[in-house]
């Protein structure tokens, strides 16, 4: 894949954040790998570990977005390679669900997004986070929820 | 013909109390009932303003006492029937321990329709209903509006107005019709762009006031007294006065009612702001339907999505 | 009813003297919402409001005085300049309010105020925060046509034409309204108004002013309460009797025009943040829980006898009079139509008392 770095140069762009979940046996173990096999990705994302993705509550996605946050990145197993059996067939449903809920509320649904990348892949980890952080920078800042003024 | 009184009557022996309505402080407000004594019977009343959702005191903390070991006699609009059904789908409830009676519903009043329709000013003093007429009786006259034009915004999109669970029921009346499209007003919203959807639930929702009268009045919110939305630790919501925590409690109570609410519209009624909160549900609601075929609370032997998976590789 | 001074107000000339007094102060005036046309609520006025003098306002004014999230103090801690282990906290106190006017208030919500001014200003402390509003702030209420179903301002008092809390009472006549100044604050605004009212004017609001005083004549008073309560207190079978309907969730509390219960609760985000005092209700599950984990009054029955011990025994018999002004809201928009007023009578009706 792309190798060649992904170079911030707006300052709006530097400082959009976006907020991964990762599940501690595949997904952080995957973004591990990419890290050791230098492939690199733009420095948008922070992220958060979690135990499984059946850890997700809907309202991590929304609370993040509600604040502010400019995109919300959740990745665990594969579908039947959960370390857990079934936590991500859970979070699958839930997922999915709030993500069809987004736009309801006058938020952008393509700031959020759950993938699937296992532990070893490091390149498809480069390749999931440079075209999430490319469709962030695309759409903007998020302006959150700040009062109304009537 | 059955009316009322004689069905509970002829019930009563199997029961230790019947969750019914009766009379309020005013002809337009009738009240939950719990009847222990069988001469409060005859204090039983049934017409379209008898709106709140007696399920709720079936499940909660402050779940309705019985003495003995007989059933509880409940009375079901169709509405009702699907929230005791999602209460018996959850095991909140025991079936067997129900008495319902089911009562075929021409939709509630929306009081505030009523008064913005009627020409006379007077206080009113008695309400009656007859032929998909509502006639009201005020100090300075009486007159008649179709039940039609004042219905509730969650009568008027109601699906179920025949009870979907029921051990005995009330004499059968003409079902409304069914909506054309009981998603029309989650669609009205959908079909303006993205900041218009946004703009609305700000203006919205900045006049909610957190009184939790929403939360408490949903026979499914069983944990209204350890909400998460009041947790101090962790701390989801401030106390601030800012639309964002509004929003984000009504995100924690919409969200734990995704594919579990029933859509009976209480949450709606009992808002003293008038804030259209139905909507959200609704949506989560027709969320439930498009991925899972799922309509909650019509099947008492039905798993809740979100509370179980589909295990196959490409499934949802 | 003797006045110091009276002005005339014509109904054309209503919008221009809101214009005028909204340059000057915050003038937060009872108008429907837009969304929602059936709720009337006090807002800050804007120029084109439409003002509602029909429907009583689903909220109280109590939010102008006692806002519902008030910013006590701001903090911010940091690191000390000159020893590098001593953290430094920044304290900020909040900033002094703007006047205010509550404008077309009902004599109810009037009387509200003199219920907060109890609590907040007599006693051995004084509430600074409640002070510094409550010395800026002007309330003109309008006489009131009369009681609807849920109303019961008479038997606790009061009456539509109640001129207790409020600085200048506005009498509605048939071609505008008659101002009369109240109190010192309350002449300061009506002295500046140009027209007095002529005889016949004043006429006519006498007779406005009487009738509405007289649509509460014959209503039961629950003035006397107290002693009621004490011999009904341990009766627990009542309690739950009467409260079974109650979802004990905060309407009947954040509606009332009396009810001034408050948390403290710090705000903090990262190094800063904020101590805030926000609205509780006693009608609340956590009201009382205590960190051990006990909850004093752990049903509603429990918490609903505080609700009309607190206004109709224990604040009653401390300053004579209810902490109550009938309004009804607790009524009206209550999801079950609790009735405190059926309670209450009940108290003193109900022969046997269980155990």
């Amino acid at each position: 894949m792309r190798d060649e770095a992904v170079t911030i140069t707006n300052q709006t762009e530097s400082s959009l954040r976006i907020v991964g979940f990762l599940c501690n046996w595949c997904s952080y173990g995957g973004a591990d790998t990419a890290g050791v096999c230098r492939f690199r990705q733009p420095p948008l994302l922070r992220i958060i570990r979690i135990p499984c993705t059946g850890r997700m509550d809907p309202m991590f996605v929304v609370k993040a977005l509600i604040q502010g946050v400019d995109g919300v990145l959740v990745s665990g197993c594969h579908p039947k390679d959960c370390h857990y059996a079934v936590g991500n067939f859970y979070a699958r449903r839930r997922l999915e669900l709030v993500g069809r809920f987004l736009p309801f509320i006058g938020i952008d649904p393509r700031r959020f997004r759950y993938t699937w990348v296992s532990a070893s892949e490091g390149q498809r980890w480069q390749q999931v986070v440079t075209e999430f952080s490319a469709l962030i920078a695309a759409l903007g800042p998020n302006p959150g929820f700040s009062a109304h003024v009537r | 013909m059955n009316t009322l009184q004689s069905i509970v009557a002829s019930v009563w022996d199997q029961v230790d109390m019947v969750l019914g309505w009766q009379p309020g402080y005013d002809p337009l407000h009738p009240v939950p009932a719990f009847v222990r004594d069988p001469k409060d019977i005859a204090s039983l009343i049934w017409n379209p303003l008898c709106a709140p959702n007696l399920s709720v005191y079936l499940a909660k903390s402050f779940k309705a006492p019985t003495r003995g070991e007989k059933k509880i006699g409940i009375l079901a609009k169709g509405c009702d029937s699907r929230s005791l059904t999602a209460l018996i789908q959850e095991g909140l409830v025991d079936r067997n321990r129900l008495l319902i009676i089911g009562l075929p519903c021409p939709g509630t009043v929306d009081p505030d329709a009523l008064t913005s329709v009627r020409t006379q000013s007077g206080p009113i003093t008695d309400v009656s209903f007859a032929d998909g007429m509502v006639q009201l009786t005020a100090t300075d006259g009486v007159e008649r509006v179709p039940l039609d034009q004042v219905l509730a915004r969650r009568c008027q999109r109601c699906r179920h107005p025949h009870p979907v669970l029921y051990d005995v029921l009330l004499e059968e009346v003409v079902p409304r019709p069914v909506p054309k499209d009981p998603f029309a007003h989650v669609k009205a919203l959908e079909n303006q762009p993205l900041e218009a959807r946004k703009a609305f639930w700000l203006r919205e929702l900045e006049r909610c006031l957190r009184c939790y009268a929403c939360r408490n009045a949903c026979p499914l919110c069983v944990c209204q007294d350890q909400c998460l939305a009041e947790s101090r630790t962790p701390k989801w919501v401030t106390q601030k006065d800012t639309v964002a925590d509004k929003f984000l409690f009504h995100m924690i109570h919409t969200l734990h009612l995704a594919g579990r609410c029933t859509e009976c519209g209480e949450c709606e009624r009992v808002c003293p702001m008038k804030i259209p909160i139905g909507l959200l549900k609704e949506k989560t609601a027709h969320i439930a339907m498009d991925l899972w075929g799922y309509e909650s609370g019509t099947d008492p032997a039905a798993q809740p999505p979100l509370l179980s998976y589909d295990a196959s590789v490409n499934g949802l | 009813m003797a006045m110091k001074s009276a002005s005339f107000v014509s109904s054309a000339d209503l919008s221009g003297l809101l214009v005028r007094l909204a340059e000057k102060a915050e003038l937060w005036v009872p108008a429907p919402e837009d969304t929602a046309p059936h709720r009337v609520t006090f807002r800050p006025f804007q120029a084109g409001m439409d003002l509602d003098g029909h429907r009583l306002p689903v909220t109280s004014p109590k939010k102008l005085l006692f806002p519902q999230g008030e910013e006590l103090l701001r903090f911010r801690t940091g690191r000390s300049s000159s020893e590098a282990a001593m953290e430094t906290v920044l304290l900020e106190e909040s900033a002094d309010p703007r006047p205010t006017i509550v404008f077309g208030c009902r004599p109810c919500d009037a009387r509200g105020f003199v219920v907060f001014d109890r609590a907040f200003l007599q006693g051995p402390f004084v509430d600074p925060y409640y002070k510094a509003r409550r010395d800026k702030n002007l309330v003109v209420s309008m006489v009131c046509p009369g009681p609807d179903a849920a109303c019961f301002c008479g038997a606790v008092g009061s009456h539509p034409a109640d001129t207790q809390g409020s600085d200048v009472q506005m009498i509605p006549v048939s071609e505008g309204y008659v101002l009369h100044a109240l109190t010192e604050k309350g002449q300061e605004l009506v002295r500046h108004l140009e027209n007095a009212p002529s005889q016949a004017q004043e006429q006519e609001a006498r007779h406005v002013w009487e009738s509405a005083r007289r649509s509460v004549e014959n209503v039961v008073s629950l003035m006397d309460s107290a002693p009621h309560f004490r011999k009904r207190f341990a009766d627990a079978a009542f309690w739950r009797l009467h409260t079974e309907r109650c979802l004990s969730c905060g309407v009947c509390t954040f509606l009332c025009p009396t009810c001034y219960c408050f948390t403290i609760t710090d705000e903090t985000d990262g190094v800063q943040g904020q101590r805030l005092r926000s609205w509780d209700a006693c009608m609340f599950h956590h009201f009382t829980q205590e960190a051990s984990g006990h909850n004093p009054r752990p049903t509603k029955a429990e918490r609903f006898r505080n609700r009309v011990g607190h206004k109709f025994s224990y604040f009653a018999e401390k300053h004579g009079h209810p902490a109550c002004c009938g309004c009804g809201r607790c009524l009206r928009h209550c999801p079950v139509a609790m009735d405190i007023r059926a309670i209450v009578r009940a108290m003193g009706e109900t022969e046997d008392v269980h155990a």
